[in-house]
């Protein structure tokens, strides 16, 4: 095992103007095979500007690591401008200790991200596969796709240990997202695929669906009106309600499900 | 300082001037092209391919939709990003890439002038805003005339030259380059929610597309225009529309040009050459198109190519993006250009896998290969209709290539076998064909050889394409790479790309045409004019025209009546 200790510098986000950090760029798989000094010496975006890894975060490696599943990026300090961490990661493991901004696990295709706190909108963007746990919220946007594509999260499994935002797994074609909180409006959003759990309370969860499965274990608020009522079922020993739709789609489109307490 | 240059042993490929494949020197001095010079910087193109710099007859790069696409397609913002350098701006975008890149990416294929395709009048400052923000590129814009209730309206009482009169007010206004038809008379029914087929009688007015195409052509004729009108005719992507295509080329047989050119340019083919009755049965007749233009001079086209994958389709065609739209069920949206056109966008997928589609796929090429006289024809995707232009090195490729059409087809819908004739066509282009589909075509259609653009005469504008490759190459993949980056584009004596990388970005200069009116017609037509401003538009005459300041490199074509 190896694991490679990425702190971010307190004066980088100790000015008024607190200037994101993209860290695409430190993701197990890009930084497997690289020792201290050549980890310092990758770039990142700072703002506008590309800056060396080892001018924004105290570097440090411990171990060895055989391969890239070996690899293990904990990443601390104030993290609450740090954007992308781990977005098109491959493999490997990273920590995040603290909230974290936008795009965290976004495009990610494999490995595992864990949010010791919070995580801003998008995260888990347009996912492939791997697994995010983000033990906080998640913004808006969780497991969505980019604006104007027609496809989110296609594979994976995220765990949201708060609430969640708008527009969950707007576009899901795939994967599992359990939200152990509330969410806010529109979860499952022109949902086509794929598994979301709720287990606190949704509001119009569903638009728009054509596909996947949407199951609700607290209340639903302003539950949409095209959906259609097909009978009960019995799920982990409670009983559910089961609805299909979205029928604005089309009866002929309506293929998700929606399963209420 | 005298700048010179000189292009050593180079491959030329000039068919303006007749060169074809001949081992040359290009002296340039001062932006020019000149007999011989005395003390130059040397770029040594020993054993590869020169061609004047390309000019694109057909795109959409500019104004109103094309912006419209932009902000309403994030998702294709997000491809084709580039960071800044030090030469180049950010660039962004694939199907509607943003200005920077639109000027970068067509001079890394060695293009260095682009007609937009289609202007709203109304939209004319919008537009030449955008031009002048693409970097390099030499370019002109033309106004859409035809929906135009002034236009209908002296169809109608049959006065062509108050039409021209009314022609050159309009092509003067928006400094303009020539005369655009899109759907005549179709996209104002679209107003009603109709649309016009070509003898149908357009509502209110009461005009048919076919005397609207007709009287502009003959209106268009009474002046020195270097480009005859440029037209997308009716039905556009409609099965069974080929009919109205011929039918609407038979219209201006018989009318002179002021000059040894067409009287029409008919633009993207491929969208009008369909047969069947419906997209079940819909099949190929680019072999009757292309009888057609076999056996006949006044009319020129060019392709309308398609590139499979995704891209953004946008036109003044109010009524076929609204059936695409219904087609697909993707996002949609329309516009109205007051009492002038109209517009409407969609995103589209072409895809190998879909019969009609391939079919589409294969129309392209066959037009081109069933045509004899390359002269007649020019390389065009109706960027970004059927293609992003950034595809024109896949299209060179297939015509160069009858085994990458041969591979290409057998991983296609298997209805090429049965509904398109391409698989059976053996021809092959060669380098110089290609030169005339890209370069000596569309200039001497646009009227632009008369203006330094598409040769490389003494004289000429110093334009200039290397590109990586021997003319021996009969590689298709390595036809289409040298086609995507060439080694040096050099634009107005400077090289602007090396290496397949931007390393000058100078301004592009705007070509607009300046019809020359007795004035008295002028001013019988300023009459109906002024009333129509008064009574419709929603600004004021005296504001319409756009001023000086938005060409801020200006290349004047002035066009007189011809007595």
């Amino acid at each position: 095992m190896q694991t490679i200790r990425l702190k971010l510098k307190e004066e980088i986000t100790s000015g008024n103007a607190k200037i994101p950090i993209d860290v695409d760029s430190l993701t197990p798989d890009k930084l497997f095979g690289k020792n201290e000094a050549e980890i310092k010496a990758v770039k990142v975006w700072w703002g506008n500007r590309e800056e060396n890894t080892g001018d924004l975060f105290d570097v440090s490696v411990e171990g060895e690591a055989g391969s890239v599943e070996e690899v293990k990026i904990v990443m601390e300090g104030d993290l609450s401008r740090v954007k992308h961490i781990g977005d098109g990661m491959k493999a490997g493991e990273i920590e995040a200790i603290g909230d974290v901004d936008m795009h965290c696990g976004a495009m990610m295709t494999g490995g595992k991200i864990t949010v010791r706190g919070n995580a801003d909108c998008w995260a888990g963007r347009e996912m492939r596969g791997g697994e995010l746990i983000i033990e906080g919220d998640a913004g808006d946007n969780l497991c969505a796709m980019y604006r104007g594509e027609m496809t989110g999260m296609t594979g994976g499994k995220v765990t949201v240990g708060g609430n969640a935002g708008e527009c969950a797994g707007q576009y899901m074609a795939g994967g599992e997202i359990l939200i152990k909180g509330n969410t806010s409006i529109l979860t499952g959003l022109n949902m086509k695929g794929g598994k979301i759990t709720i287990e606190g309370d949704a509001v119009m969860p569903g638009a728009d669906m054509t596909g996947g499965e949407i199951t609700v274990k607290g209340k639903v608020l302003d539950m949409m009106p095209s959906f259609r009522f097909v009978g009960t079922t019995t799920i982990e020993g409670e009983e559910y309600k089961k609805y299909i739709g979205d029928l604005a789609m089309t009866e002929k489109r309506a293929k998700g499900v929606l399963y209420v307490r | 300082m005298v700048e010179e240059l000189l292009i050593r042993n180079g491959v030329v490929y000039d068919p303006i001037n007749g060169v074809n494949g001949e081992k040359k020197d290009i002296c340039i001095r001062d932006g020019k092209v000149v007999e011989e010079v005395r003390n130059p910087k040397v770029i040594d193109a020993e054993g590869r391919v020169v061609m004047p710099g390309g000019v694109d007859i057909h795109a959409h790069i500019a104004g109103g939709k094309v912006n419209a696409g932009r902000l309403f397609r994030p998702e294709d913002g997000r491809k084709g990003r580039e960071a800044k350098t030090k030469v180049c701006r950010a660039q962004s975008g694939y199907s509607v890439p943003n200005t920077f890149a639109t000027g970068y990416r067509y001079a890394k294929m060695g293009y260095t002038f682009v007609m937009e395709a289609a202007m709203p009048p109304l939209a004319a400052r919008h537009t030449h805003e955008e031009m002048v923000d693409i970097p390099i590129l030499d370019n002109a814009a033309m106004p859409l005339i035809d929906n135009n209730w002034m236009t209908m309206d002296y169809v109608k009482s049959g006065d062509t030259d108050l039409l021209a009169a009314y022609i050159a007010w309009m092509v003067k206004a928006t400094k303009g380059y020539g005369v655009k038809v899109v759907n005549p008379g179709g996209t104002e029914a679209w107003a009603w929610a109709k649309n016009c087929d070509l003898n149908d009688a357009v509502p209110y007015f009461d005009v048919t597309p076919a005397e609207i195409v007709k009287s502009l052509a003959v209106a268009n004729e009474k002046f020195e225009m270097p480009h005859s009108i440029h037209v997308h005719g009716n039905m556009l992507g409609h099965p069974g529309n080929y009919k109205v295509t011929t039918s609407t080329y038979d219209l201006v047989k018989g009318i002179t040009p002021y000059r040894d050119r067409p009287t029409m340019h008919a633009t993207h083919t491929q969208f009008h050459s369909y047969g069947g009755t419906t997209w079940r049965d819909f099949e190929s007749k680019a072999g009757a198109i292309a009888d057609y233009v076999n056996k006949n001079e006044h009319v020129s086209i060019d392709l309308g190519s398609v590139i499979l994958g995704d891209t953004t389709t946008m036109t003044a065609d109010g009524p076929m993006e609204y059936s695409l739209y219904q087609i697909t069920g993707r996002k949609w949206t329309n516009h109205d250009v007051e009492l002038e056109t109209g517009s409407g966008i969609t995103p589209f997928l072409y895809s190998g896998k879909v019969s009609v589609h391939t079919i589409q796929w294969a129309i392209g090429q066959e037009l081109a290969l069933l045509i004899k006289d390359p002269w007649k024809l020019a390389l065009t995707t109706d960027h970004p209709n059927a293609g992003p232009f950034i595809g024109y090195p896949i299209i060179i490729s297939m015509l160069m290539s009858k085994r990458r059409r041969d591979e290409s087809a057998a991983d296609m819908h298997k209805v090429i076998y049965d509904r398109a004739e391409l698989p059976s066509i053996d021809r092959e282009y060669d380098l110089y064909e290609i030169a005339i589909i890209t370069r000596g075509m569309t200039a001497k259609t646009l009227g632009l050889h008369e203006h330094g653009k598409g040769h490389l005469g003494v004289g000429a504008d110093a334009d200039v394409a290397i590109y990586d490759m021997s003319p021996e190459e009969h590689d298709a993949g390595k036809i289409q790479k040298a086609f995507l980056n060439t080694k040096y584009t050099i634009k107005g004596g400077e090289v602007v790309v090396k290496d397949g990388e931007v390393v000058a970005a100078p301004a592009g200069r705007t070509f607009f045409v300046t019809p020359e009116c007795d004035s008295k017609l002028m001013e019988e037509m300023l009459v109906d004019l002024k009333a129509k401003f008064e009574h419709y538009y929603s600004v004021s005459f005296n504001n319409y025209p756009v001023q000086d300041a938005y060409v801020p490199n200006p290349y004047e074509i002035k066009a007189p009546w011809r007595s």
